[in-house]
């Protein structure tokens, strides 16, 4: 193999899919990048048998073949070359790379070895193309109350199905939930895509990317980004009938304004770290104030108030700290909707607006 | 047999990949079905499918052939605990910008048939008790000879008690019996929305789907109440089926002589055939429901789970179902076990929102106001008519929820003796089971009460 490559392309390509690539599988070439010519493409890939990241370069190839090199050096190596035209010559099995002034040789291993990587075919698939906005919105929003207790794998990913016509987003881990409406569906989906692989796809994302084409089948889902193709399997077995546990109606109903809340709920936070997070809010719909409380044996304890819009009914609740942190920093808007029905009902947040695209269910602590 | 030939396979291969290779790709595959039309292989992800299909499949099938086996096709497909039908369509973000390529899309059928039948409501999956169990056979025996016994068959009873799923059945099962009859159910909110139509944008074929059926089911006909021009039309449709010997089944919140504004001839002929009240279920129905419907989820209930739900949700089975679910759903979502305790919490939820003492006083009071009487007058020794039956409801009900002594019951409504009180309870229980207005307000005053 011999080509001829842009510094910014291929540092870009090995950084989009070098955190791939892991050295705690069985198979050590699973350390390395593959790198392989297409006609006039460079393909740089890695897996780690659960998800595979592959970008096309363009370039100049005077020789085919292919090669894998330990992923870690050469994108540290490539990265810190300057933005000039970069050879890459294949020697048995060593990768010499130079530009300009800097040229080092690199060991490594034969590409035969490497993996093949899942193909999707499109004309069996459920395809859907959405906004990287919309795209990034919906996952970050979703994937914050996702499990990641391996025993228990349905949880650890995110739930994307069709009910109704529309298509929802859903994760919990048994404390909490969210769900997030995305966009209008005629085709029934029902897959649970790994956190993971959503995590890795928001990391793969950058300012060219305006949106992301999904594929569906049985097992695996297949994002495309412009030139980044991210290949995942799909978590098998069956999602939690979540939905039964969404109120539809609450005794109490807070409306009032985010960055309130926010401020109330850190400062409260601070003297919760010994009570694992636990800190009471209450209502008092007369005043109309909401209070939080908590308390640190040693240090001392706490109360903030906040002022709200409105207020339906008094009332009290003890959540864990940390996930109405949490739920705070992914919800959208100015003004939050808070609501819950005494000390063991599952509270919900929304933003302040009527359609509430978005919904954040926290279970109380029972205290 | 497969699994043997499978491991002599893989102990071949095991000893000529190494073990790296062997440990990931081969490990946890399993040999699914070895026919003529080929051998397919279950492999765990969509890696290992592919790393089989390029650069696995030949070896495979060289070392098949050493045991015996050769074969043209192997197919490997990834294994799978439920096995999804998909279907495929092209879907796009509103503001996504253009597709870069379309795949085929194949869109299904609306589910729901036009007849309006669900097929989940069954004979079978309705559970039988005293209750309901006249309804039940009645509706049966329409099933089995509709047109011909009870006609029309009009079923009532208050919500979430199983009129619609019982009218379903019939349908289904009709259906069943003969796949030629045309069934038709509706709720009379869509038949007024029909008439309506017809009218305004002068529709034909409005009769023609009313009056070609052979079993015409309508739901919840209490809605045509007050709509004069509907129910005269009803009352045509209705004569026409009935003349024919075709089967009409209705159901209504209410006895017919309880609609209000139903014309007097509709009414009359709501009666003709058999009208049939549905009840709240007893306690061992509804244990039996509780039982029956965990069992579709393939959860086993513990006996004082059951009986807990059944103990503490009486007022209808919707609700009972919910509750159930709803349990089943927070116990799969923590990896609980849904038992008493967990039940506990959540139903506790449910309860809680309505006041966890109920006095006597109130009840005297809504009971009172129900009838629209004064608390003094109910209390006072007056024995008009209008004032002695809410008196003796409101006694029965002091003893039904507060469980009230009856000299303190007496006390309470101002009587001196005790046995007034004995004999009122005992009244309103006895008129409860043959009156279904005494029943209707009893019922209406403890909604009110835990309102």
């Amino acid at each position: 193999m011999e080509l001829q490559v842009t510094q910014e392309n291929f540092t870009r390509a090995l950084s989009n899919v070098s955190r791939v690539a892991t050295n705690k599988a069985q198979l050590p070439i699973l350390e390395n990048i593959l790198l392989r010519t297409d006609n006039n493409r460079l393909l740089v890939a890695a897996t780690n048998l659960e998800v595979a990241s592959s970008n096309y370069v363009g370039a100049k190839v005077v020789r085919e073949g292919s090669i894998t090199i330990p992923a870690r050096l050469i994108t540290e190596f490539v990265s810190n070359l300057p933005k000039e035209q970069i050879n890459l010559k294949v020697e048995n099995d060593h990768l010499k790379i130079t530009c300009g002034h800097y040229s080092s040789i690199i060991n490594g291993m034969v590409a035969d070895e490497f993996p093949e990587l899942p193909v999707i075919d499109k004309k069996t698939s459920i395809k859907y193309i959405v906004t990287t906005e919309d795209f990034k919105k919906a996952v970050s929003q979703t994937m914050v109350t996702s499990s990641s207790d391996s025993t228990r794998p349905v949880l650890t990913g995110v739930y994307w199905h069709s009910f109704e016509g529309k298509l929802y987003l859903a994760a919990t881990d048994g404390y909490r939930l969210s769900e997030k409406y995305l966009i209008d569906t005629k085709t029934e989906l029902s897959a649970i895509i790994p956190a993971s692989t959503l995590q890795e796809v928001l990391r793969t994302i950058n300012d060219e990317v305006e949106e992301i084409e999904l594929l569906f089948n049985d097992t695996q889902v297949h994002f495309k980004l412009n030139e980044t193709e991210i290949t995942s399997r799909l978590i098998d077995g069956i999602f939690p009938d979540y939905r039964q546990l969404i109120p539809k109606t609450s005794e109490t109903e807070i409306i009032l304004k985010k960055d309130d809340f926010v401020r109330i709920t850190k400062i409260a936070s601070l003297f919760a770290r010994e009570s694992g997070g636990s800190v009471t809010i209450s209502a008092v719909s007369e005043t109309k104030t909401l209070s939080i409380h908590s308390i640190a044996s040693e240090l001392g304890e706490n109360t903030s108030e906040a002022e709200a819009e409105t207020i339906t009914q008094d009332g009290t609740v003890t959540l864990n700290s940390r996930y109405l942190n949490e739920a705070l920093s992914v919800l959208d808007g100015d003004r939050v909707t808070f609501r819950f029905s005494g000390k063991l009902s599952p509270c919900v947040l929304t933003d302040g607006s009527k359609s509430a695209n978005y919904k954040h269910i926290i279970m109380p602590l029972k205290s | 047999m497969h699994q043997a030939l499978w491991q002599s396979v893989l102990g071949e291969i095991e000893l000529s990949v190494s073990r790296a290779t062997y440990m990931t790709w081969f490990k946890n595959t399993e040999l699914l079905s070895n026919s003529d039309d080929g051998i397919v292989i279950a492999v765990p992800n969509i890696f290992a499918k592919r790393q089989f299909e390029v650069k696995f499949n030949d070896q495979v099938r060289d070392v098949l052939k050493k045991n015996g086996i050769v074969t043209e096709r192997i197919s490997y497909t990834v294994k799978m605990l439920n096995k999804k039908v998909i279907t495929r369509e092209v879907v796009q973000s509103e503001q996504a910008i253009t597709s870069p390529s379309v795949a085929t899309s194949s869109l299904m059928a609306s589910p729901m048939p036009i007849n309006g039948l669900n097929p989940r409501y069954t004979f079978a999956n309705f559970i039988v008790g005293s209750s309901n169990d006249l309804a039940y056979t009645a509706c049966q025996a329409v099933a089995a000879n509709p047109g011909v016994k009870y006609n029309p068959l009009f079923l009532y009873g208050g919500v979430g008690l199983g009129k619609t799923h019982l009218m379903q059945a019939v349908g289904n099962e009709i259906v069943t019996n003969n796949p030629g009859a045309k069934v038709l159910y509706i709720s009379s909110e869509t038949f007024v929305k029909d008439f309506l139509e017809s009218i305004r944008f002068k529709k034909k074929g409005f009769s023609d789907k009313y009056r070609n059926v052979d079993v015409l089911i309508i739901d919840d006909m209490q809605f045509i109440a007050g709509k004069e021009k509907t129910q005269e039309e009803f009352f045509h449709t209705f004569n026409a089926l009935h003349q024919s010997n075709k089967q009409i089944i209705i159901s209504s919140d209410k006895p017919p002589r309880s609609i209000p504004t139903l014309t007097e001839r509709l009414r009359s002929r709501f009666e003709w055939g058999m009208a049939i009240d549905i009840q709240m279920p007893d306690f061992e129905t509804r244990c039996a429901i509780v039982e029956a419907k965990s069992a579709q989820s393939n959860i086993e209930l513990s006996r004082e789970t059951v009986e807990y739900l059944a103990n503490n949700i009486k007022t209808n089975i919707r609700e009972l179902e919910g509750a159930l679910n709803q349990l089943l759903a927070y116990a799969e979502m923590r990896g609980v076990t849904p038992d008493i305790s967990t039940a506990e919490g959540l139903i506790g939820n449910v309860r809680r929102s309505r006041p966890q003492y109920v006095t006597s006083k109130q009840i005297i009071e809504k009971t009172a106001r129900h009838f629209q009487i004064k608390t003094d007058e109910i209390c006072s020794p007056k024995r008009d008519k209008h004032i002695v039956t809410p008196r003796q409801i409101a006694m029965y009900l002091l003893r039904s929820e507060l469980h009230l002594s009856f000299p303190k019951i007496a006390t309470e409504l101002g009587r001196k003796d005790h046995t007034t009180a004995i004999h009122s309870v005992e009244k309103i229980e006895k008129a409860i089971k043959l009156d279904f207005l005494i029943r209707e307000q009893v019922a209406e005053i403890r909604e009110k009460l835990y309102a």
